[in-house]
């Protein structure tokens, strides 16, 4: 397995992560808890945008790893 | 009229009367009465009972009695939640047995009770060091409440965990097969989400006999038919490991890659998931 495949399981992992915290954030009924998970919601989308940024750039530098 | 009929008559109204009293005196347990509404309640059933047997008593005056006598104790239970004063009276003063750790003979003297049945009622607590106890005190009602010295004190989540979090109470959505639609819009939720849990467990609707839903949306099963397996809600577990591991991997690929930039980038980016980690772990522990 390629690192930039590597990388590309990562960024779905997130993504499932992603959902997984906004579910949580929308079903709570503690407000504190709402509130931390909605926070954290926010932190993975910074990290994904990085991570799909280092993605392209992989791609742009070694076109082989383009896709896969 | 038949004397068996004046009886019945007489008996019916006067459980009907009784009932409606009770029901008006309240919810207090009886172990709650004090000795003065407990000897009151007895003296009405008595009054009760003579009243429906006895034809030679009339009934105006049986239930002027009855009325007096169990208007009495509403009465006193209305002024003394407005009144301190009254209240101590009425229901009497809590006298305290053990304080700082010493048990003060005076106060037992004066409630006539003896080191033996101090004794007793601190074993019925599971206490039996009186050393243990920080605090004792014999309420109105003749129960004996304890304090334990705080190193005793049984051990609480706030104790290991500081600051855990809240968890509200659960709402059952489904009994007998039967969709509860108030509890689930309590929580937010609709029909559809429940379908589409029960769905992932792979578990028909009239199957269940109870589900029961946490304050984190975990949905909680028992079915009809006690041997069909099903698993326990994994989501909060799943998603603390996904966490766990997406933090691990942004590890390795810094310490693999060689651009410096890249490395750079996976390392604020494990220290962010590292942060994100500890912020949601408690709430997903359990």
């Amino acid at each position: 397995m390629t690192v930039a495949s590597q990388v590309k399981q990562s960024l779905a992992s997130l993504k499932s992560i992603h959902a997984g915290l906004q579910e949580l954030a929308l079903v709570s009924q503690d407000e504190e808890a709402q509130r931390t998970f909605h926070e954290a919601m926010m932190m993975t989308e910074e990290i994904i945008a990085d991570i799909k940024n280092r993605i392209g750039k992989m791609e742009r530098e070694e076109p082989q790893y383009h896709g896969k | 009229m038949p004397v068996w009929l004046e009886v019945a008559i007489r008996s019916i109204s006067i459980i009907i009367g009784l009932f409606i009293i009770t029901r008006i005196l309240g919810k207090k347990p009886l172990s709650k009465l004090s000795f003065f509404e407990y000897i009151i309640g007895i003296t009405v059933g008595d009054i009760a009972g003579t009243l429906s047997m006895d034809l030679g008593i009339s009934l105006e005056e049986g239930i002027t009695s009855i009325l007096i006598w169990s208007l009495f104790p509403v009465l006193t239970s209305r002024i003394s939640l407005r009144n301190k004063k009254f209240r101590n009276f009425v229901e009497g003063n809590s006298t305290i047995f053990i304080k700082n750790g010493k048990i003060l003979e005076e106060n037992l003297k004066r409630e006539k009770y003896t080191v033996d049945e101090l004794l007793e009622q601190l074993r019925k607590k599971d206490v039996f060091r009186v050393a243990d106890v920080e605090f004792a005190v014999l309420e109105p009602n003749g129960d004996l409440n304890i304090l334990l010295k705080r190193e005793k004190q049984p051990l609480t989540v706030g104790d290991v965990f500081p600051n855990p979090p809240s968890e509200k109470e659960p709402q059952t959505v489904i009994m007998d097969g039967m969709i509860l639609d108030e509890p689930l819009a309590t929580m937010g939720l609709s029909r559809g989400w429940l379908k589409q849990q029960l769905d992932k467990q792979g578990v028909a609707i009239e199957n269940v006999f109870l589900a029961q839903v946490d304050s984190y949306g975990q949905l909680t099963l028992d079915l009809y038919d006690d041997k069909i397996q099903i698993s326990e809600p994994q989501e909060k577990k799943l998603l603390l490991a996904a966490i766990k591991k997406v933090q691990a991997d942004f590890e390795l690929f810094a310490l693999q890659t060689e651009s410096k930039e890249a490395k750079e980038l996976y390392q604020t980016n494990a220290e962010k998931m590292q942060t994100l980690l500890q912020k949601v772990e408690p709430f997903l522990r359990n």
